[in-house]
């Protein structure tokens, strides 16, 4: 493990620093002109704010927005591991049946074609206002994804290393921990990062639909109530909490995967 | 009883009714004990395939492949397999692809740990034990790969292709301690190739294959004494071993 990563921290923040300052540079530049351009084009609060009034006026409600964003994190967590455990077993099953993999996996990858969030408006009625038709939704936009990525992976052993499992005659299970799981985990974690992504889109419009707490019904609320400047506070935390489960998945990626290309060259 | 390596008949066809393929024999061969054969033909001539029979890693339809007086019914664990493209995997070192190798067969790594040791020293890796694959060159990676093959001491190394992707220097170099290697350890090989100087350089026999389906057309005796080093290749008794491998081919239309 040591062998990999050799530069200090602090060398490696100095270099992303120097290739990453247009980014930066631009991402100030386009939070100026929002600022400015309101202002200069005399646009109304009511439609939009200027960033410096959504940090102020979502400072003085942050109570509430810490809040909701722990409810909606509650969600978008649950859903996601739930669908984690239940997907990845059954990707392996599929991977490794052929029973399955013309029974289960073909109904697999219609339901794949069906727009999961147009489930929501149906779960909320059979299941109410609650936490768990929240969590279906996030289940179900997370799922496929890394079912499919799970088929995918276990399937996809190169034939030079199959045929050198079995000329050792390890059997299923050395050959299975020692060369498959390695080896797919790669191409697992393109599905756990997709569901990651998509797990936040899901829990806002679950909340959407309806609830009576969390970011997405906050939005919807302070919107209804011409407060933009508010629903962008909401938009932050929404994005914040994508970005904590998304880095969370990168980061157990670097830690299990070293090895693999996409992470060297990140 | 000697490990000798029989083939009776052996032939192989790929799928079923009219689509399907012959891909290689009927072929008669017989390998003896630490023999260094090659198999040498054109792509597509079925000298995988045979090779994959032989290890019982493919079966055969007609036919049958006998090892030290056994038939092959499935898998052979007793040999070592190299391919074109390595079996490195890349989460691990060289040394702990190497001990791949040894756990997959419930070897234990620590009790071999010399072995892997004077096993890289021989293929000039010993600086590189702690390299992952991708730190490596293309010829490190094959070396490291020959260690992998090598060190549960198999009697019959099958090595398809392995130094196809290299380039012509450095094949030149690990051709040598391939040699050097077969000649201290003595294991049967059965080496694929399609290079007929390769071939010619390391044979003992050079099985001459002609294009699909694969059958032996000769079985050339290559009478060099060993080692074989590249003063070898400029002797007329080489070349003549290279002219008539040639002509084979071209009474085909290979080349």
């Amino acid at each position: 493990m040591e062998s990999f990563n050799k530069k200090p921290i602090f060398a490696a923040m100095k270099l992303r620093l120097q290739n990453s300052w247009m980014f930066i540079a631009f991402f100030i530049g386009f939070f100026l002109f929002w600022e400015y351009a309101v202002i200069w084009f005399d646009i109304p609060r009511y439609i939009l704010t200027p960033p410096s009034l959504i940090i102020e006026k979502g400072a003085a409600d942050l109570d509430r927005l810490l809040y909701y964003t722990y409810v909606t994190g509650v969600e978008v967590v649950l859903g996601y591991s739930i669908a984690i455990i239940l997907a990845l077993p059954l990707g392996l099953a599929i991977a490794f049946s052929s029973i399955l993999k013309r029974t289960i996996y073909p109904f697999i990858v219609c339901i794949e074609m069906v727009p999961k969030i147009a489930f929501a408006p149906l779960f909320i009625s059979w299941l109410g206002f609650g936490l768990l038709p929240k969590v279906i939704i996030v289940f179900l936009v997370c799922f496929f994804p890394i079912v499919l990525n799970a088929i995918l992976a276990f399937n996809s052993l190169s034939e030079e290393l199959t045929l050198f499992s079995r000329s050792t005659g390890g059997g299923v299970w050395r050959t299975f921990f020692k060369i498959r799981l390695p080896a797919a985990l790669p191409q697992c974690f393109v599905g756990f990062k997709y569901a990651a992504i998509n797990a936040t889109v899901g829990a806002a419009i679950a909340e959407f639909i309806g609830s009576d707490e969390g970011l997405g019904f906050y939005i919807q609320i302070v919107t209804g109530n011409m407060r933009p400047d508010l629903a962008f506070a909401g938009i932050f935390f929404l994005t914040l909490l994508g970005l904590c489960l998304f880095g969370l998945v990168t980061l157990t990626e670097r830690l299990l995967i070293p090895w693999h290309i996409s992470v060297r060259r990140g | 009883m000697t490990h000798q390596i029989e083939f009776s008949a052996v032939k192989k066809v790929f799928g079923t009714g009219p689509g399907a393929v012959h891909a290689f024999g009927p072929v008669d061969l017989s390998i003896k004990e630490g023999e260094f054969i090659s198999l040498l033909g054109p792509s597509g001539c079925g000298k995988s395939t045979l090779m994959l029979m032989t290890a019982g890693l493919l079966e055969a339809t007609e036919g049958k492949v006998v090892i030290g007086g056994s038939e092959v019914t499935g898998p052979q664990t007793d040999v070592g397999v190299m391919f074109q493209d390595n079996t490195l995997v890349p989460w691990r070192t060289v040394r702990g692809n190497i001990e791949l190798q040894l756990e997959m067969r419930r070897m234990s790594p620590q009790d071999n740990k010399n072995k892997i040791d004077q096993l890289l020293a021989s293929v000039h890796m010993e600086d590189f034990a702690d390299r992952h694959p991708y730190e490596l060159s293309g010829g490190m990676q094959q070396r490291a790969a020959f260690c992998q093959a090598m060190i549960h001491e198999p009697k019959t190394m099958l090595l398809d292709e392995p130094l196809g992707k290299l380039d012509a220097m450095t094949r030149e170099r690990i051709r040598s301690d391939l040699q050097k290697l077969w000649m201290q350890k003595r294991p049967t090989v059965i080496f694929v190739t399609h290079s007929i100087e390769e071939a010619i350089q390391l044979s003992t026999r050079v099985a001459v294959i002609t294009p699909r389906p694969g059958q032996i057309e000769r079985i050339i005796d290559i009478d060099l004494p060993f080692p074989r080093d590249f003063e070898v290749k400029n002797s007329p008794e080489f070349t003549a071993y290279v002219r008539e491998t040639q002509e084979i081919f071209r009474g085909y239309g290979v080349i």
